[in-house]
């Protein structure tokens, strides 16, 4: 039985060695007329409406897009934040349109388009802020204090850098959990500006940290990018995609998709301003 | 948004869970009855294969193996749609935890049987199929509901592979109407009423056995 036991065993570690599939290409998906797309449950920048269609930054910029490069339809999938790249990498979906940070550990694993978005920081907190919070370092001078983050999500890496410990962070699945979080195991919840705003809308015992100041790591205050994920390999797909999100930025209609998610001009402009290459080195 | 508005993508969540739960019990109870039998055979690669199938499938949890099938495999090259993977893992596990359940039974009829069949000169298989197996399913009946409402509830684990199940509508709702409340007490009742409807399928399936031709009715009573 032992024998039996290893043989498996050795099957296996065979198996895991073996090689992975080839790269998907523009013309394959022009053929199918179709893409397969991911996003995650995160209001405004991706989520699924109840009637099943996708909607928010990422989707609504991905679907006219494609559509500017023929492709008329984009089929979606929803998965927890920290699910998009392994998903991206274990080719469930063509893409992700969940406007992740574009960071240069990110960009080790997936390419990421030129930015779409970019936003800043925001906290989450009990009506009337009893602990007094305003910016994420305030949660790290007071070490009895607990502040909710999002499994995968960057923010906490930005509570790190301004030195909250591992011990004072409560990971959470989705932002759905924040209001109960907040109102109970948490004193705060670190998420990206626009997230925070949409949840103190619609929780009566909750309001977000105004003024907020963005956490300063490495002499300035951070900023997120955010941009489409595809995989490295499907290098023909990507370079169409890019060269059309370039083309679209410069419309009024992707100011208008931007704009009625409640991003800021100023916002818009800094998103246009910076390029890929300069996020992915960490600049 | 009211509660009635939550019903329309909560039973669309439902169906798939139904499928997925029903799917996933037939083909776990399959392969509980090979790898079952196939654990008690004399043939010692039979019997290694069912174990280590059963040790493994037993000893890991299932999170982990939807995990693996669908995010891990595939970067061997090796790839099913969510909803394969869904029912694939759900009946691998319900079927090492039913064969268990099937063995056990199988050597709970008394082996004076065993050896009146052999005296009169009746196949392996014969014995198995017409006097042990008559007996033993019937006693597997309670365990194998235990394990067809385990594996409903199991079937929650695949949302976090992106199929629109139950409990996925149910997050998806949340995130837009951050009514935790009702659209987890929704959610709740409609696992609980999907769950009497099995318990109802496997007590019928269970009278249905017990008044076979081999089984006067007072035989287990």
């Amino acid at each position: 039985m032992h024998k039996t036991l290893c043989y498996g065993i050795a099957a296996l570690a065979l198996a895991v060695g073996m090689g992975g599939a080839s790269a998907l290409t523009l013309d394959e998906v022009k053929s199918a007329g179709y893409v397969q797309g991911a996003t995650a449950n995160e209001v405004p920048y991706g989520y699924m409406k109840e009637d099943g269609t996708a909607a928010g930054i990422g989707p609504d910029v991905a679907i006219a897009v494609f559509k500017r490069m023929g492709i008329n339809e984009v089929n979606w999938t929803v998965t927890p934040f920290g699910t998009l790249i392994p998903g991206l990498k274990a080719r469930r979906f063509a893409f992700a349109a969940a406007e992740q940070n574009i960071s240069p550990e990110r960009c080790k694993q997936v390419t990421f388009t030129e930015p779409n978005s970019s936003y800043g920081e925001g906290l989450l907190v009990k009506k009337g802020n009893p602990k007094k919070l305003t910016t994420y370092a305030d949660i790290a001078k007071d070490p009895s204090l607990k502040v909710a983050v999002v499994s995968g999500a960057n923010n906490i890496d930005f509570l790190r850098a301004v030195g909250v410990k591992d011990n004072q962070i409560i990971i959470i699945q989705a932002n759905a959990d924040a209001l109960s979080t907040v109102q109970t195991r948490a004193d705060a919840y670190a998420a990206t500006e626009l997230t925070v705003s949409k949840l103190a809308e619609g929780g009566k015992d909750v309001e977000q940290v105004k003024p907020f100041t963005d956490p300063v790591v490495n002499g300035k205050p951070v900023r997120n990018y955010g941009g489409f994920a595809f995989r490295p390999e499907d290098k023909d797909l990507y370079d169409a995609f890019n060269k059309a999100l370039v083309e679209f930025r410069k419309t009024d209609d992707y100011k208008k998709i931007l704009t009625s998610y409640g991003l800021s001009e100023e916002s818009i402009k800094a998103a246009a301003a910076k390029n890929v290459a300069d996020l992915c080195a960490g600049k | 948004m009211t509660w009635i508005q939550y019903l329309a993508p909560l039973l669309k969540g439902a169906q798939i869970t139904i499928v997925i739960s029903l799917a996933s019990i037939a083909l776990g109870g399959i392969i509980a009855f090979v790898a079952g039998i196939a654990r008690i055979s004399s043939n010692p690669i039979l019997s290694g294969i069912a174990f280590t199938y059963i040790a493994l499938f037993r000893g890991t949890p299932l999170l982990v193996q939807l995990f693996w099938f669908y995010y891990a495999l595939p970067l061997i090259g090796i790839s099913f749609d969510p909803i394969t993977t869904g029912i694939m893992t759900l009946s691998l596990l319900t079927g090492a935890f039913g064969a268990e359940v099937v063995r056990g039974a199988l050597l709970a009829v008394p082996p004076a049987q065993h050896e009146a069949a052999r005296a009169l000169n009746f196949s392996k298989s014969y014995t198995l199929w017409h006097i042990s197996m008559p007996q033993a399913i019937i006693e597997m009946m309670p365990a194998f509901g235990n394990l067809a409402i385990q594996n409903l509830k199991d079937t929650a684990l695949v949302s976090l592979i992106s199929i629109a199940d139950l409990t996925f509508q149910a997050q998806s709702l949340r995130n837009i109407t951050l009514d935790s409340a009702t659209v987890y007490t929704l959610t709740l009742l409609g696992y609980f009423i999907i769950a009497l409807f099995l318990m109802f399928i496997m007590r019928f399936i269970e009278m249905k056995l017990r008044r076979g031709a081999a089984f006067p009715r007072d035989a287990h009573s």
